[in-house]
């Protein structure tokens, strides 16, 4: 019902603006992915003892469509998803993905409005400068159970020849029981030109009680077969949140309320995400990408050891290695619920690696994805196969392995690999 | 006496006849002369025949036209897709793919580079140019198709291809971007318009020929509507392109803005 309203709000908002609709034809597309999953629960992790802290099923089902619609000004795409698994009783959500009128105000400015997702990066699988897209994650960078929704936003582009600047103001805004709450302002401003055979683009981004980024991107292609791109975001300070054990070496500790604080909001650090990558297209039409990227916010491995021993310590409680009070056992189980927070989809860590090989055929695609912690080694292997049955529909296998030694990043996730059979169809 | 008269009417016999001869050689050599020179003011130079055979692949300075690719293996047709390609002057191209699986993907071209736009990655990638549209179709052979422009071309000589008297033009890249580092270009003397091609790899290696099959009235200019591209390096292969749809139209210039490719639909 909140949903329903808030599509209203957009909807109503967007009539209001719009003086006149030009009779263009509707536009409707279609996607559905119906995908099987095989997992094999990771038994060792500290993180899941016995998988009985987070449950996680070892066979899942999921079902996505996503109905998209463009009529002059205005597009949208709803976002339908059942999920069933072993452990649970199946689940249906709908939403709206993105919903917005983009608006031509002049032959050289368009304003848009609405629900939208930008994304101005140039990385493939890491985007520090995508300051106001949707996280996503490196080992499904494609987005392929369109599980990425976009932001409520207004932009104003301005475009000349091979350069274009653009003012974003976004906000989060929510309709609850009726009620509009509006989030944070959020102000992002890019500037992009096509200089020398340079993609270049410099931007601004704040956030409200927060801090001002600023950041550049670029790509420039060398020969016929080389691509090279890098992207840098910095600020100064961090209003990062942090578990607080990474700042002391008494990893045995049991806290009583959420450990999580910013440690450097007030700081004069500089903190920086820089990601350098490029693709190399062979004569054969195989395609190899390499990205290198440092996110100066994430842990330390000292950091790191430090949290993984605090877990081990929780994990040690809830076996029965370690004996303490029984009133404990319970807020020991909390911490390790807690800590799960550190996890960050894009990466916990500082340094990573990403590589991914891609070919193919009239009927066969191959792709093999690698997505390594370069501070513990701890790796991620996705490589799957695609058969194109026909235009419209195409049969994939996805195995997903996480690697890495106990206590590593990749080697404490809950499972160590991942079968994925799936059915995908556009119309 | 009777022999020495024999004699002076020899040597009279012999010099009318050496004058003869000479006049004769005198009038073959000017209407040789004359005859190259005229043939000289007919030829036209290399980046004319190039130029006006560029005319018969363009339609008009902007313009949109439907191509469409099937590709053949041992003459089984293994792939076919379809693709809206725009143009404006020498150095814009976008191609939107129109096949269900690939709906709503871009490709833009502005001078020598490249970008891909698709929907699920909501932003333009950049590519390299040996990045391929499908099959045996590199993306310059559907959006550069203004050789004159990437091309500087050599007179070679003039040779018949199936029963077509030609210019054989050789054309060597004078841009970074151009799709292919040398080709060889049979463009017919009577109409200008290109016949075959041979594409060679920097290496010297034979790449691929391309056919220029057919062509068609289009309102007031005969335009290409169907080459056919046969893989050198892979016996077999076959790639048949067809244009249909020719429209003269004005495209708005930020239609062709790299950050316009997400508005478009």
């Amino acid at each position: 019902m909140t949903r329903l309203l808030h599509l209203m709000i957009v909807w109503h908002t967007v009539l209001f603006a719009v003086p006149a609709i030009h009779a263009q034809p509707l536009q409707t597309g279609f996607s559905f992915v119906d995908e099987g999953t095989y997992n094999k629960i990771n038994t060792t992790t500290p993180l899941n003892y016995d998988n009985r802290i987070l449950p996680q099923p070892t066979f899942g089902q999921m079902g996505t469509a996503s109905l998209s619609l463009g009529y002059s000004v205005f597009s949208g795409s709803l976002g339908f998803t059942a999920v069933t698994n072993n452990l649970s009783k199946p689940e249906y959500d709908y939403r709206i993905r993105e919903l917005s009128a983009d608006i031509s105000v002049t032959d050289e400015i368009n304003l848009l409005i609405g629900k939208n997702i930008l994304k101005w990066g140039t990385g493939y699988a890491f985007n520090p400068t995508g300051v106001v897209e949707p996280q996503r994650s490196p080992s499904d960078p494609s987005d392929r159970l369109n599980q990425n929704d976009g932001r409520t936003l207004l932009s104003l582009t301005a475009y000349h020849e091979k350069s274009s600047l653009t003012f974003v103001y976004l906000n989060d805004a929510r309709v609850v029981n009726s009620t509009l709450y509006w989030g944070t302002n959020e102000y992002a401003i890019r500037a992009n030109t096509f200089l020398s055979g340079f993609d270049i683009s410099l931007i601004g981004y704040y956030k409200q009680s927060d801090r001002l980024e600023c950041g550049a991107n670029f790509s420039y292609v060398i020969g016929d077969q080389l691509e090279l791109h890098g992207e840098c975001l910095v600020k100064t300070g961090s209003s990062y949140q942090y578990h607080r054990i990474i700042t002391t070496d008494n990893e045995k500790q049991i806290f009583i309320s959420d450990p999580y604080m910013t440690l450097y909001d007030n700081s004069k650090r500089i903190f920086y995400k820089a990601l350098f990558g490029g693709q190399y297209t062979f004569n054969n039409g195989v395609n190899l990408a390499l990205e290198y990227y440092h996110n100066a916010e994430g842990l330390s491995s000292q950091e790191w050891n430090r949290w993984m021993n605090f877990v081990k310590f929780q994990d040690a409680i809830q076996k029965g290695t370690i004996i303490v009070p029984p009133e404990m056992v319970e807020p020991s189980r909390l911490n390790l619920l807690w800590s799960l927070k550190t996890f960050s989809p894009r990466g916990t860590m500082r340094d990573y690696f990403f590589a991914r090989g891609f070919y193919s055929t009239e009927s066969w695609s191959f792709e093999a994805i690698c997505f390594m912690n370069a501070n513990d080694m701890s790796t991620v292997l996705v490589p799957s196969v695609t058969r194109r049955v026909s235009e419209n529909c195409s049969l994939y296998v996805r195995y997903t392995a996480y690697l890495g030694r106990d206590g590593s990043e990749f080697g404490s996730l809950f499972t160590t690999t991942a079968l994925n059979l799936g059915i995908g169809v556009q119309l | 006496m009777i022999v020495k008269r024999i004699n002076q009417m020899r040597h009279k016999f012999i010099s009318l006849a050496l004058c003869v001869v000479m006049l004769l050689a005198i009038k073959i050599a000017s209407a040789q002369m004359e005859q190259s020179i005229e043939r000289r003011k007919d030829t036209p130079t290399a980046e004319e025949i190039l130029h006006q055979s560029d005319l018969s692949r363009n339609g008009w300075e902007s313009y949109t036209v439907i191509t469409s690719i099937k590709n053949y293996v041992d003459e089984e047709l293994k792939d076919e897709g379809s693709f809206e390609v725009s143009m404006k002057g020498a150095d814009k191209t976008l191609v939107k793919f129109l096949n269900a699986d690939v709906k709503g993907q871009y490709l833009l071209m502005l001078d020598d580079a490249m970008w891909i736009y698709m929907p699920n990655t909501r932003k333009p990638i950049r590519i390299t140019p040996l990045q391929r549209l499908m099959g045996n179709a590199s993306n310059g052979d559907v959006a550069r198709t203004r050789y004159a422009d990437d091309y500087a071309a050599t007179l070679k000589r003039e040779q018949v291809i199936d029963g077509v008297s030609c210019y054989m033009l050789e054309l060597m890249a004078k841009r970074e971007g151009a799709t292919y580092q040398r080709i060889e270009y049979w463009v017919a003397k009577e109409n200008l318009w290109p016949k075959k091609a041979e594409i060679y790899l920097t290496s010297g290696k034979h790449y691929k020929t391309i056919i220029y099959d057919k062509y068609r009235l289009i309102s007031d200019r005969v335009l290409l509507s169907q080459m056919t591209i046969l893989d050198a390096l892979r016996e077999g292969r076959t790639t048949i392109m067809t244009f249909t749809g020719y429209t003269q139209r004005d495209i708005p210039a930020k239609y062709f803005n790299k950050d316009y490719l997400e508005k478009l639909r």
